[in-house]
């Protein structure tokens, strides 16, 4: 395409913009598009509050159950486990211990 | 502006009068934009509407009334543009969709209903809807809002947050692409069949 048609071609396609543009006029509207649309919107803040609703319940949930389990956590039980309350020196000692009472006993010679 | 900015400021305070009469003040415009960007009259309605539902909450994000009428535009533009995405898939998945438009068109053609000037403008319409069809939806919307709606530069500006250099390179670029277009559309009888139209329509 040399510069001559594509200025004819330019020319053309602006020619052919105007004539979309008042081949298209602005629309009617019709009577039923304001309660359309206000039927969409309710129907959209209802979605919006529920949703809402929704989430703070499930946070609700989330903090009481977290509260719960910290409680659960924090609260001394009857049965303590040995590996919760020992440190590890006396675990290590308790099984010398253990040990230590299957080994014979030394036997010590009189001279 | 349509509106006064008191009304917009009262409407951004949630009162349904004041966003009713913008609605009723821009409605028109709106879908007559919308009509010129998705071609397809039937969902007009629907893009309108989705438009003036997103303005409504959206409008509390409006900092200034000033600045009104850009953000409308760009909320028609990304409505159109959500509309189009979605028809280009639909259309992927159902290659015989025609609009109901073309359809009465086509039952009328047949019934020799149609006059003359009307069956122009729909030549013109859908050489324009073929050739735009051709380019990608924002380089459409891009093209629809500066040479059919006539938008200035500095209106694109406001509406694109972008600046004037930089859409002059985008519009520069998407009217080759659609001038690529118009010129394989020109060798076709459809289109030269437009074309010749386009002089008694204008």
């Amino acid at each position: 395409m040399n510069w001559t048609n594509r200025g004819d071609d330019n020319a053309e396609l602006d020619a052919l913009f105007r004539a979309y543009r008042d081949a298209c006029p602005d629309p009617e509207v019709s009577a039923s598009f304001m309660p359309e649309l206000w039927r969409r919107i309710e129907e959209r803040q209802r979605s919006v509050f529920f949703l809402g609703r929704w989430a703070r319940t499930l946070v609700t949930a989330a903090a009481v159950l977290s509260l719960a389990m910290a409680a659960y956590l924090y609260i001394p039980h009857g049965r303590r486990s040995v590996f919760a309350v020992e440190s590890y020196v006396e675990a290590l000692a308790a099984g010398h211990a253990q040990d230590a009472s299957d080994l014979p006993e030394p036997v010590l010679d009189e001279l | 502006m349509l509106v006064d900015f008191e009304i917009i400021t009262r409407a951004q305070a949630g009162d349904a009068p004041a966003f009713n009469e913008i609605v009723l003040a821009y409605r028109k415009r709106t879908l007559g934009t919308i009509a010129r960007l998705i071609s397809r009259p039937e969902d007009v309605e629907d893009v309108g509407q989705e438009v003036f539902l997103r303005l409504y909450f959206s409008l509390d994000q409006l900092r200034t009334a000033e600045v009104f009428e850009p953000w409308l535009y760009r909320l028609t533009v990304n409505a159109a543009y959500d509309y189009l995405r979605k028809q280009r898939r639909r259309m992927e998945s159902r290659m015989s969709d025609l609009s109901e438009q073309q359809v009465v068109l086509a039952d009328a053609m047949a019934g020799g209903r149609v006059d003359h000037d009307y069956r122009q403008r729909q030549q013109i319409t859908e050489a324009v809807d073929a050739m735009l069809s051709a380019v990608s939806e924002a380089d459409r919307i891009l093209l629809t809002l500066k040479e059919v709606e006539g938008l200035s530069l500095k209106e694109l500006e406001k509406i694109y947050r972008v600046k004037e250099n930089a859409l002059k390179v985008r519009l520069f670029r998407a009217r080759q692409r659609v001038l690529k277009a118009f010129g394989e559309a020109g060798r076709e009888p459809s289109a030269k069949g437009a074309a010749e139209g386009r002089d008694i329509a204008v």
